[in-house]
């Protein structure tokens, strides 16, 4: 009996094509990367107990979770509001997983395993903001979504989970978006649309930003 | 319209779904058919301020208690659901 | 090169002389330049006659020179593109544009539609209503179809548009409309202050007003000062200047909608652009400068080609350096109509007559009148001589009674003007009348909104400026932007009198509505037959209901109300104002959302691989899912489907069933909620077991079921129905929220995390067993029927076995993290070769769930209660639950309710079919003898037959009957037999074996 390859497959495997979409010539406008195998543990406070959890969610991660629309970066994860009483813990290599993270939280939280149920997308460019404003209804002015801001809310009437990360190296910002992964493949194609007219450098990875 | 979520800040009307009037209550398992009745059928026609049950379904999943008036879309109060943000109760 | 432009000035304008642009009306060749509008170049041309009226075909011309215009209405491009009505006036002019005049045949010069003229008596207001009443079926066939041809506007392109359009937000402190003299004042103040400004204009070019009029600001020319009010605005940070963008609706908390027409411009928007945007603005104010619309004073004879607003001629002739005519005469009201003579004169054209109705002319103007040799008549103008080549002469009643007549071949008719109202109104609002300018004003307006300057009844430069600047200020401090907003431009407010004129009586056709061809005698009648109310006016003699909403024409018809009825214009009243303020594109609405774009969509883990199979995909909501996989040789969607039935029950295949909705419902009590909103219990269940709930909604009727695990103590793993996945998950948060807040318990949809797979028939086992550990034990001991675990995969990572079957056969559902769902499907095929494994789409788990006799989507319908599906003994009577008292009511526990049954024709070649309805053997069909409908039908290839299932009065009382099957839909009428619903292993024995 043969044993079976379990290769990981992203949600935008097919979709997602590497090099330069739409207008061409100048610097393309948008930076457009997929992040690829991450885990993704929600959180989410059981009755009465958000100030245990908080304590707990310190020691574990040495830095405190946000309990309001917020992203933070501990140093080996990030933690990003979802929703009253909760949040995502994003990391890589098993870093926090159910089966580590579980134990550390029981009885003051429900945990669920969201690691292959959302597409990563990190969002850059001179023209970022542009863009945006044709997917999300979100004001993304850079003194109103601050970085560090999280947003959940909606792309064409389907939930994604927004926030803005540390500034690149040149100042710019970037936006990362978590939408679901059977809607992937369709936000995808929203989004290369609506970036098309300003060139769109299309690239994947398997490093968190 | 703009909604004001407790738990997000101000967003669009198409994050949101409306239910319905927010004052009827669910009657106790014991109640009379009479009551159950009357919480699922019989609605009072508010023009003026009333308190209604949205969702914010495209945002935090919170279910909001609103007033508004109906002939103004004005909203005065926007408040968390009883058991949106409940880790918090006790605290 | 096309000829010349006999009409353009030598010099002057702010059109780019350099750029010459060729372009085609109705398949003429002309030229115009940069910067020019498709008016103004047809102006320049000398082309006076532009279209033919709606109900009569008369003659038209150019009437402003705005985005109000009735008249001057094209076909503009071509093919796909073609688009109808569009404004001449605001089309700009670009390269090889071309443009056809509407409403004509054969031709605009020679159409022969313009009979209607004879028909005239016939066509008042109200005509459809009282000509066409009878016969009623001629209607459809005769009288609309002809009267669609004769009357009407452009013809739509009937392809569909190739171009791309989207849509966009935009938030911002203080949103400015308009950018005249009071939107470019509040502009500066507002973004000195620091606050994130917003300045839509319609116009391609800045200044408003002050491009056609000039004027003096704080001591330099207009032109001047608007550059460098640009080039301040331009400098500061958070300004956005957004121009072809009209402001178009107001709506609720501070959100606008706006169009900006990106390439409209152009022949065709470059590669990876939009035709048009549509924004969605969001403004904590909002600054209305959107000016005045000139008035027309109603004449008879007033729509002859050459008639024109007064303003539209100077802006013709100062800033497009166009002529509309070579001898002018003026008729106005009021002192702004002069400015028309004086630009007329300064650009060395003739000035004929002015014919001015108030009692005092200005000594300025009367010593203008002298110098320019031209008579100043105190009279109005009661009838104008031209046909399609223009006016020629002109009848003047002078005040006294006497007669005088004007020769011209341009009339500039100024009645003075109307601010525009419709922002400020689009809440309801009801503008309040001003004396002093004989026009409605806005009276409040929405939250955050002011008007300003002309829009506000103010229509001097000097209030325009200081008006927008004192507005722009407290816009921004509103927003709490503190900056200090500098100096206030100041200029000097002109002179204004005006003596209000609305109609002048006399012979002919004396138009109000131009678009509509609304005439004042129309309105009278109206009135005569008891049309008075506003609205009723206006629907009954459409006045205002055209593509422009009456820009021009609305106050004009209450105006003439007010005469007969012997009222004033503020008790006569005006119609709601709604937006938009223009017509906005449909294409613009739906922005990105077409075609296969229409929504979102969605794909399951194994979609590309099912692509590569060449499965037929099916929308189910907005999944796609594979509905069989057609192999070579199957001649039909049928063949296909038995074939993956039978391989299915004879052998093993298996189902992408990863649309189901998946929730974790965790925490102390999730047993305790589910049991409230199931009606069977989930706390007693055990730890690795499944169970098929049935969820109610308050009123009884079944809401959605599935199945539900439990995977440990304090976690189960909830799913439901494809269709229902997201109102489910709403529903159970409600419930969580709001009826039982006291319940410690979380709810996450997992949807998406999960690749799940259904794998049935009886060899199912034989597949598993190479790819599961081999450790598990997947015996009938150790994994029975409706047990549910993980376990592990052989290559090490770990899955959900859920044994659990809708097809009747001995089946599991597998479940992997979705990332792995494309090997899994992979894997199931390698590893089920030997086994002939075959996957199957939704039609032959339809088939087979229908075989089996379990309700889905058809009977869930939301009319079905528990016993109605026959699944009334799962009512738990030892809880409370969701629904279980509404459930109880004497109707929906009636013993003669429709229930679920099985049905097969009598005539076992006969095919069934959904929607038939059954009816007694032997009745004749009725609505009193309906005793239900077929649900859900299938070609069973294990019974060989049509079969279904129905909703049948009494049903489960009646099986073996024979009914009469009856489908009018169709034509068709059957014997079909009432059966037990399980037609496929009643006992159950291949599902638990």
């Amino acid at each position: 009996m043969a044993e079976f390859s379990w290769a990981s497959r992203s949600p935008l495997e097919q979709a997602l094509v590497t090099g330069v979409h739409g207008a061409r010539g100048v610097e393309a406008g948008i930076l457009l990367t997929e992040i690829r195998n991450f885990d993704l543990i929600q959180v989410m406070a059981r009755r009465g107990k958000g100030a245990e959890l908080a304590k707990a969610a310190k020691a574990r991660f040495g830095m405190a979770a946000p309990d309001t629309p917020k992203a933070v970066q501990t140093k080996d994860a990030t933690l990003i509001w979802s929703g009253p009483d909760q949040f995502l813990v994003l990391s890589k290599d098993g870093k926090y997983a159910m089966n580590t993270l579980a134990p550390a939280f029981s009885g003051l939280a429900s945990l669920s395993d969201q690691s292959h149920a959302r597409a990563l997308i990190s969002i850059s460019g001179a023209k970022v903001r542009t863009m945006l404003a044709k997917l999300l209804s979100l004001d993304l002015h850079p003194a109103v979504f601050q970085v560090g801001a999280a947003a959940a809310t909606s792309i064409d009437h389907t939930s994604v989970t927004l926030w803005r990360g540390a500034d690149q190296t040149d100042g710019r910002a970037v936006f990362n978006l978590l939408v679901f992964a059977t809607f992937a493949e369709s936000l995808w194609h929203t989004t290369l649309d609506a970036g098309a007219e300003y060139g769109i450098d299309i690239r994947y990875s398997e490093e968190l930003a | 319209m703009r909604i004001v979520c407790p738990f997000c800040g101000e967003r669009e009307l198409g994050e949101f779904t409306y239910l319905g009037d927010a004052k009827p209550q669910r009657p106790a398992a014991d109640a009379s058919e009479d009551a159950v009745y009357d919480y699922v059928y019989l609605r009072d026609n508010i023009a003026g301020v009333m308190s209604e049950h949205w969702y914010h379904g495209g945002g935090c999943r919170s279910w909001l208690k609103i007033t508004r008036n109906t002939l103004t879309h004005e909203i005065s109060t926007v408040e968390p659901a009883a058991g949106a943000g409940a880790a918090k109760v006790g605290a | 090169m096309a000829g010349v432009q006999a009409n353009r000035l030598a010099n002057g304008g702010l059109i780019d002389r350099l750029v010459s642009l060729n372009f085609r009306f109705d398949g003429k060749s002309f030229s115009g330049f940069q910067g020019d509008t498709l008016a103004s170049a047809l102006v320049a041309n000398g082309v006076k006659l532009v279209g033919r009226s709606f109900k009569y075909h008369r003659p038209r011309g150019i009437l402003t020179a705005g985005s109000e215009e009735p008249n001057a209405l094209v076909e503009l491009r071509s093919g796909a593109r073609c688009e109808p009505n569009t404004k001449a006036t605001t089309a700009e002019l670009y390269e090889g544009l071309e443009a056809a005049s509407q409403n004509r045949w054969p031709s605009l010069r020679h159409d022969l539609m313009a009979v209607n003229q004879l028909f005239a008596p016939i066509f008042v207001a109200g005509f459809y209503y009282k000509t066409f009443m009878w016969p009623a079926k001629f209607w459809e066939a005769i009288y609309e179809p002809a009267i669609r041809r004769a009357a009407g506007l452009g013809r739509a392109a009937g392809i569909a548009d190739p171009d791309h359009y989207d849509k966009a937000w935009a938030h911002c402190d203080v949103l400015i409309a308009g950018s005249g003299p009071a939107g470019l004042a509040a502009a500066l103040a507002a973004g000195r202050s620091g606050a994130r400004v917003i300045l839509c204009e319609e116009d391609f070019a800045l200044g408003g007003r002050l491009l056609s009029d000039g004027g003096t600001i704080d001591g330099m020319p207009a032109a001047e000062w608007i550059s460098r009010t640009l080039t301040e605005l331009v400098a500061l940070p958070d300004v956005r200047i957004m121009t072809r963008t009209t402001l178009f609706g107001v709506y609720d908390g501070g959100t606008y909608g706006a169009l900006e027409r990106v390439n409209d411009h152009l022949p065709s928007p470059p590669e990876h652009q939009v035709r048009q945007r549509l924004w969605r603005i969001v403004a904590k104010r909002c600054v209305v400068a959107a000016g005045a619309i000139e008035r027309p004073i109603v004449f008879a004879g007033n729509d002859t080609p050459g008639v024109m607003m007064a303003s539209a001629m100077r802006t013709y002739v100062a800033r497009y350096a166009a002529t509309p005519a070579r001898r002018i005469a003026l008729f106005t009201n009021n002192e702004d109509g002069w400015r028309t003579v004086e630009t007329a004169l300064g650009a060395g054209l003739q000035v004929a007559a002015v014919v001015d109705a108030r009692p005092d002319v200005s000594p300025a103007h009367r010593s203008l009148a002298s110098k320019g040799g031209f008579p100043v008549l105190n009279g109005s103008v009661s009838a104008v001589d031209g046909g399609k080549d223009g006016v020629s002469k002109i009848s003047v009643s002078l005040t006294g009674g006497a007669r005088a007549e004007v020769e011209a071949d341009g009339l500039a008719v100024s009645g003075g003007w109307n601010p525009a109202v419709g922002l400020t109104s689009y809440h309801r609002g009801r503008p309040k009348w001003q004396d002093n300018i004989a026009a409605f004003v806005p009276d409040g307006a929405p939250p955050g909104m002011v008007a300003v300057g002309a829009a506000n009844g103010a229509f001097t430069l000097g209030a325009c400026l200081s008006q927008g600047f004192a507005a722009g200020a407290q816009a921004a401090r509103d927003a709490g932007r503190s900056g200090k907003a500098g100096s206030v431009p100041v200029a000097a407010d002109e002179a204004f009198s005006l003596t209000p004129l609305w109609h002048v009586a006399g012979k002919g056709k004396a138009f109000v509505d131009q678009q509509h061809d609304v005439t004042a005698s129309d309105i009278e009648l109206a009135q005569r037959e008891g049309f008075e109310s506003v609205e009723h006016l206006k629907r009954y003699t459409t006045l205002g209901m055209a593509t422009d909403q009456g820009k021009t024409s609305n106050v004009a018809g209450l105006a003439i109300m007010a005469a007969v009825t012997g009222k004033s214009i503020p008790e006569t009243g005006t119609t709601i104002y709604r937006p938009p303020y223009v017509p906005v594109a449909i294409g613009a609405f739906a922005g990105h959302h077409r075609d296969e774009n229409f929504h979102a969509t969605r794909l399951t883990p194994s979609h590309h691989w099912a692509a590569e199979q060449g499965a037929i995909f099916v929308d189910t909501g907005l999944w796609k899912r594979a509905q069989w996989y057609p192999r070579a040789g199957e001649k039909d969607w049928l063949e296909s489907v038995t074939r993956e039935v039978k391989a299915v029950r004879s052998g093993v295949g298996f189902c992408d069933v990863s649309t189901l909705g998946k929730i974790d419902v965790h925490g102390p009590d999730a047993g305790a909620f589910l049991d409230r909103v199931y009606i069977n219990t989930f706390s007693n269940l055990a730890v690795g077991k499944a169970r098929y709930g049935l969820m109610l909604r308050e009123d009884g009727m079944v809401y959605d079921d599935g199945t539900t695990s439990r995977l440990a103590e304090e976690q189960y793993f909830l799913t439901t129905t494809t269709a229902k996945a997201g109102p489910v998950m709403q529903h159970l948060e409600f419930c969580r929220q709001v009826l039982f807040p006291e319940l410690d318990v979380q709810l996450t949809s997992v949807s998406d995390q999960w690749a799940q797979f259904s794998i049935a028939g009886p060899k199912t086992r034989d597949l598993l067993r190479e790819i599961v550990d081999p450790a598990e034990d997947l015996s009938n001991e150790g994994f029975p029927f409706m047990g549910a675990r993980e376990v592990a995969l052989r290559g090490g990572i770990k899955a959900r076995l859920f044994r659990i079957s809708f097809s009747g056969e001995m089946a599991f559902e597998i479940s992997v993290p979705a990332r792995h769902g494309d090997a899994l499907v992979r894997n199931l095929m390698q590893a089920g070769a030997p086994f002939g494994v075959t996957p199957y789409g939704t039609e032959a788990l339809s088939v087979m769930r229908i075989e089996k006799g379990h309700v889905a989507g058809p009977e869930l319908s939301g009319t079905t209660t528990a016993a109605d599906l026959g699944l009334g003994k799962m009512m738990s009577t030892k809880k409370d639950f969701v629904g279980r008292v509404m459930a109880g009511r004497e109707a929906l526990v009636a013993a003669d309710r429709q229930v679920v049954v099985g049905i097969k024709p009598t005539d076992k070649a006969s095919r069934l079919r959904s929607g038939a309805h059954v009816i007694p053997k032997s009745e004749i069909p009725g609505p009193g003898n309906d005793q239900g409908y077929v649900t859900s039908v299938c070609f069973s290839p294990t019974l060989d037959q049509w079969i279904g299932l129905g909703l049948v009065e009494r049903g489960r009382e009646r099986i073996g009957e024979i009914v009469h099957a009856h489908d009018p839909l169709r034509g068709e009428d059957y014997d079909v037999e009432l059966c037990n619903p399980v037609f496929y292993d009643p006992d159950g024995g291949r599902q638990r074996g």
